[in-house]
């Protein structure tokens, strides 16, 4: 390094680097002005200033100088370095790479070099590199540790686990027999148990067994051994051992279901689908039962009987286990029993039971058959259950009464408000929902999270504005107003996205799904750091794992609804640009007078309300600006808070097809990316990519509405192609001709006949006869009075059900919303609309969307009768749409920042 | 039906939204990632096998100092979960690992003062003291209590129903505890892990 320079001007280099390595920049950059007074042109020096003040914030000069000091001194592996070292630190990790194998070849054997080449590889998974590079670092210094650890994983992700073994082996060859000193044990124990579970990997269970014995007593963490051992075990068909292994882990904590499950294993109870015969339930009752003596503090082994237990055992075990809990007030208790609720004669069961407690304790005080009184909470907290059962039953107006009544009983229990609130959500009714959320906020402001409860209602009922005020009254983080960003809270962002695309303002929809986009994005940099710590700290099952959790990282749940958000925003971006002012104002005057008033005033109101934001952003800053501690962390100002520039890009279409890239990639297997793929696709006219979306959509799915629609929708734009022209238009047309005929839905039929056939496989079924009653209309417009006719003759079809309550309806309330929306946007009859809304209201009198009687949108409904002679102040929330302006302006808010005490 | 188990890396992300949806101190994934790939036996999460993590205790062992000991950074019960008992048994599944593993003396965590059911449940049921305070501990202002637990000899394999007594006392006094119990504001995630 700085070998060319005089030996004056060489220390100064050195400078330079130490400087840089401790982050002293400006030291280093006066070093580096001096020596470049004196040469330059020096290659190095200007290559190291560059990195320095890349570190600065000073990124276009710092590539500028790289570049200039490289091109001074190609021969230099530290240009090439540090030319790589700034790619890395702009996540630029392929051309990083080049930049290092450059270096390398200059000087083969820099240790540095490779070991920062080494994290590259592991980084982007070029895992015969990262094996390369290893070994190499291993041959150059075979006295580290951590050289033999490292080439040991690379060989096990490079799918080598055998390998792996082989050099973990020879490196506990080089140990001495005392090994490892005290403060090495963990390290040393974490190694074992990384080998004996890559023995596991390769299937030698017998050898993973006896190294485990053989080297048990250097294995520090007891549990882990002990669960490796069952695991093997079990494999080994060991049972006996197993079982006894099992029982002291139980023994340990019985509360982990796993146990459970192995232990079924071990004694031949055990079966996938919970289906067994009467002798072996006999003997599961009994094992169960000895457990529960020896437990008596595990949940566990009490509730899971219920699961096998049948008929009237499962009653008199129900019965049991329910009532003391009904009694200390367990409010888990109803989603701790909703997975029987699969059983449909559990669910009788339960309902019996239910009633027959409520009834007692509500006569007598008492449980049936017992002599204590129960104290008086345990009527509400019977009330509370049977609500909950009324709900996930749709019997709304049921479960309703019975929650009141609880609420009428004890009035100060916030449980039974979110329960309320959550009823009338199912019910329809999401503005009571969220005023009665809020209600539960307001009994105990330091809550965090009867607030996000609340948060997530105002969201479901479009309430962004005071969702946003709500949820920031625990986001404070020094200076800063709201953190939800800078801490990924990720389910806010994604229903606030949602919210704003109901709402038709796909900016700010855009603005808040690309942002959890962003974050998956950072998750997947923060592996980065673990590469190095990892092999030191010697966590190495848990750093393998963490490698293949990132590598599937994009197939969570938020990431795709993130993603599907995003391409829904795209495409309708596409669909309807955003219009231009002169377009805008040639739209007002198309207006009705009163329509024209609604609309300045909704406009006034936004200008306000950007005016108010504006100016608590410049109090925040100014606030920051003094902040005493005197760090200046002045958070960048979002240009761009509304998204408005998201919205003006150029094509809104390949912004859509890089997300839908990653859902194919990482949700194949879902529905909606195929959906979402025909969508784009179609829109593009890359016909044939449209048409593996459909095929996708059939091998997942053939009988789902969609799939049909995409299938007729994808038939019918094909024969109304021109007929092929080019080459490219005649390949296309011969693949769809191959392929017809292997659709089996299609086969020789035509797509009218398809259409009908599928009605006549679906005909009960509302959302199918949805889909053929659009695709008559595609295919047919002029059939549209059949089509809407084929909708209206739906009927509402009880599902057969014997308990004490009456029948449920078929018909989902999401579903009708949905039918409502394709009567008035693609068949486009409001009259039908109409029609659909009023039978729809009938069906669901909670519900808003249809205006149903009992619902909040009607002025007079019973609800807002109570809610007007309630004394509570939350009451206002109901009035009007825009509850944030109402909220803000009355003060309330501002006496709830004074008055709120973070947990 | 809540499993209490040792937390995998798959389950960060519902630990990181059920932090979110219960404590007003929030870390970003990264922090999840050092502690789980620092101390993988000392986090536990309460498992509703519904796919819901509906609780969880994210700890860590300083080992700077010259006396080893855990700290508590956080533990988060969802409301809906209270009376069952899961932040009592999450933490000592955790305290059970730090002794047994990494040999803790002692067990640190922070608490507000304001915070009476977290408190409870630290001093009553599982024994913490307050062995100072800090003032003006978390972002708004707020003290907190700096509690410790003695851990060394006591039982290794400490068997949970060992706690029983104190535990139903717990219970009978409402058991409000469960919901907001959080240690550790400061570090808010934006700690950097010292991986490098």
């Amino acid at each position: 390094m700085g070998a060319s320079l005089p030996p004056k001007e060489a220390n100064l280099f050195k400078l330079i680097v130490k400087s840089y390595e401790t982050k002293q920049y400006k030291k280093g950059l006066k070093a580096a002005d001096s020596i470049l007074k004196k040469f330059p042109d020096h290659g190095e020096t200007l290559a190291m200033k560059g990195l320095t003040l890349n570190c600065m914030d000073r990124k276009s000069e710092a590539y500028e100088l790289v570049r200039q000091g490289l091109k001074n001194d190609l021969k230099s592996h530290v240009c090439w370095h540090v030319y790589g070292l700034l790619y890395r630190s702009d996540r630029e990790y392929r051309e990083a790479i080049k930049c290092y194998r450059n270096a390398l070849r200059i000087d083969p054997d820099n240790i540095e070099i490779l070991r920062d080449l080494s994290l590259l590889q592991a980084q982007m998974r070029d895992l015969t590199g990262f094996v390369e590079t290893r070994q190499q670092l291993l041959s150059l210094k075979p006295n580290h540790r951590m050289n033999w650890i490292g080439f040991a994983v690379a060989h096990h992700l490079n799918s080598n686990a055998s390998k792996a073994v082989e050099i973990l082996e020879a490196y506990e060859g080089t140990l001495e027999d005392d090994h490892p000193p005290d403060n090495e044990r963990c390290e040393h124990g974490e190694m074992l148990l990384y080998k004996i579970s890559l023995l596991e990997e390769c299937g030698f269970l017998e050898r993973a067994l006896a190294e485990l014995h053989k080297k048990e007593s250097k294995i520090v963490d007891k549990l882990d051994c002990k669960e490796q051992e069952v695991s093997l075990l079990l494999k080994l068909g060991r049972l006996e051992e197993g079982e006894k292994l099992l029982r002291a882990l139980l023994f340990m904590n019985p509360d982990n279901y796993r146990y459970y499950e192995g232990l079924q294993k071990c004694v031949g109870l055990y079966s996938e689908n919970s289906h067994f015969s009467p002798d072996e339930i006999d003997r599961l009752d009994a094992l169960y039962k000895s457990l529960g003596q020896q437990y008596q503090w595990s949940s566990a082994v009490k509730r899971i009987p219920l699961d096998f237990l049948q008929g009237d055992r499962f009653q008199e075990a129900a019965e049991n286990y329910i009532r003391p809990l009904v009694t200390k007030g367990v409010p888990s208790l109803f989603s701790d029993l909703s997975p029987l609720y699969d059983h449909p004669c559990k669910v009788d069961i339960l309902e019996q039971l239910m009633l027959k407690l409520e009834h007692s304790i509500r006569t007598t005080s008492q449980y049936p058959g017992r002599a204590e009184k129960e104290p008086p909470s345990t009527l509400m907290w019977s009330l509370f259950l049977l609500a909950q059962h009324h709900d996930r039953r749709g019997h709304y107006d049921i479960a309703l009464s019975k929650i009141n009544e609880a609420i009428e009983h004890t009035p100060t229990v916030i449980d039974l408000y979110s329960a309320k609130s959550r009823i009338l959500k199912h019910a329809g009714d999401l503005a009571a929902a969220a005023a009665l959320a809020d209600e539960a906020r307001c009994m105990d402001l330091a809550d965090r999270y009867i607030n996000s409860d609340c948060v997530k209602r105002m969201l479901q009922a479009d309430q962004v504005a005071l969702a946003e005020k709500t949820a920031v009254l625990f986001t404070k983080d020094g200076d800063q107003h709201n953190n939800l960003h800078d801490m990924q809270c990720m389910w806010y962002e994604l229903a606030s996205g949602e919210s704003y695309f109901r709402q038709g303002d796909l900016g700010r929809a855009l603005k808040k799904f690309l942002a959890v986009e962003k974050h998956y994005a950072d998750i997947t940099e923060d592996q980065f750091d673990f590469h190095s710590y990892c092999l030191r700290k010697m966590t190495l099952r848990a750093y393998v794992e963490m490698l293949r959790f990132q590598d599937r990282l994009h197939s969570h749940a938020y990431f795709h609804k993130a993603a599907a958000g995003a391409i829904r925003c795209y495409l309708k971006l596409y669909d309807s640009p955003p219009k231009s002012t002169a377009e805008e104002d040639d739209d007002m005057s198309k207006l009705l007078p009163s329509q024209k008033k609604k609309m300045r005033q909704k406009q006034r109101k936004a200008e306000a309300r950007a005016k108010k934001e504006a100016e608590e952003k410049h109090e925040e800053s100014s606030a920051a600006g003094a902040s005493k501690s005197g760090k200046r962390h002045v958070k960048p100002v979002d240009p761009d808070p509304h998204g408005e520039k998201l919205l003006k890009i150029e094509d809104p279409l390949l912004e859509a097809t890089k997300y839908l890239k990653l859902l194919q990639k990482n949700s194949p297997d879902s529905l909606e990316t195929h959906l979402l793929s025909f969508e784009l696709n179609m829109r593009k006219q890359k016909i044939l990519l449209a048409f593996q979306a459909v095929k996708q959509l059939l091998r997942l799915d053939a009988e789902h509405p969609d799939s049909h629609r995409c299938l007729i929708k994808f038939f019918h734009k094909a024969r109304s192609m021109a007929t092929p022209m080019t080459d490219t238009e005649k390949l296309v047309w011969s693949v769809l001709e191959a392929e017809r005929p292997t659709i089996s839905q299609l086969h020789e039929k035509s797509l009218t006949e398809g259409n009908e056939i599928f009605l006549e496989r679906f005909k009960d079924s509302l959302l199918h006869r949805a889909a053929v009653a659009e695709m008559l209309y595609v295919l047919e417009p002029d059939r549209k009075l059949e089509a809407i006719r084929l909708i209206e003759e739906s009927t509402n079809n009880m599902v057969p059900k014997k308990g004490a309550l009456g029948p449920v309806r078929g018909w989902k309330l999401k579903d009708c919303i949905e039918v409502h929306k394709l009567l008035g946007t693609v068949l486009d009859d409001n009259e039908a609309s109409l029609r659909w809304k009023v039978r729809c209201a009938e069906c669901f009198p909670y519900s808003t969307y249809f205006e149903g009687s009992c619902s909040s949108a009607v002025p007079n409904s019973a609800y807002n009768q109570i809610r007007k002679s309630s004394e509570n102040g939350s009451a206002d929330h109901l009035e009007g749409g825009e509850t944030a302006d109402s909220l803000a302006s009355n003060g309330r808010l501002e006496a709830f920042k004074d008055l709120t005490i973070c947990p | 039906m809540v499993c209490i188990r040792k937390a995998t890396i798959d389950d960060l992300l519902a630990m990181q939204t059920c932090n979110h949806l219960c404590l007003a101190e929030n870390f970003q994934m990264k922090y999840y990632l050092y502690h789980i790939l620092s101390w993988p036996q000392l986090l536990y999460v309460a498992d509703d096998n519904n796919g819901h993590i509906v609780g969880y205790v994210l700890a860590k062992v300083e080992e700077e100092s010259n006396e080893c000991h855990g700290h508590i950074t956080s533990l988060a019960v969802l409301r809906t979960h209270r009376k069952l008992g899961l932040a009592t048994k999450l933490m000592n599944a955790a305290q059970n690992a730090m002794v047994q593993v990494f040999g803790a003396e002692y067990v640190s965590l922070h608490v507000r003062k304001s915070n009476r059911a977290a408190f409870n449940l630290y001093a009553e049921t599982l024994g913490y003291k307050i062995h100072d305070v800090e003032a003006k501990y978390y972002a708004d202002g707020e003290d907190a209590y700096d509690m410790r637990k003695k851990l060394k000899g006591k039982q290794i394999h400490h068997h949970p129903d060992h706690g029983r007594h104190v535990h139903g006392h717990h219970h009978e006094h409402g058991g409000g505890c469960c919901s907001s119990a959080e240690a550790e504001a400061k570090v808010s995630g934006k700690k950097e892990t010292k991986a490098t």
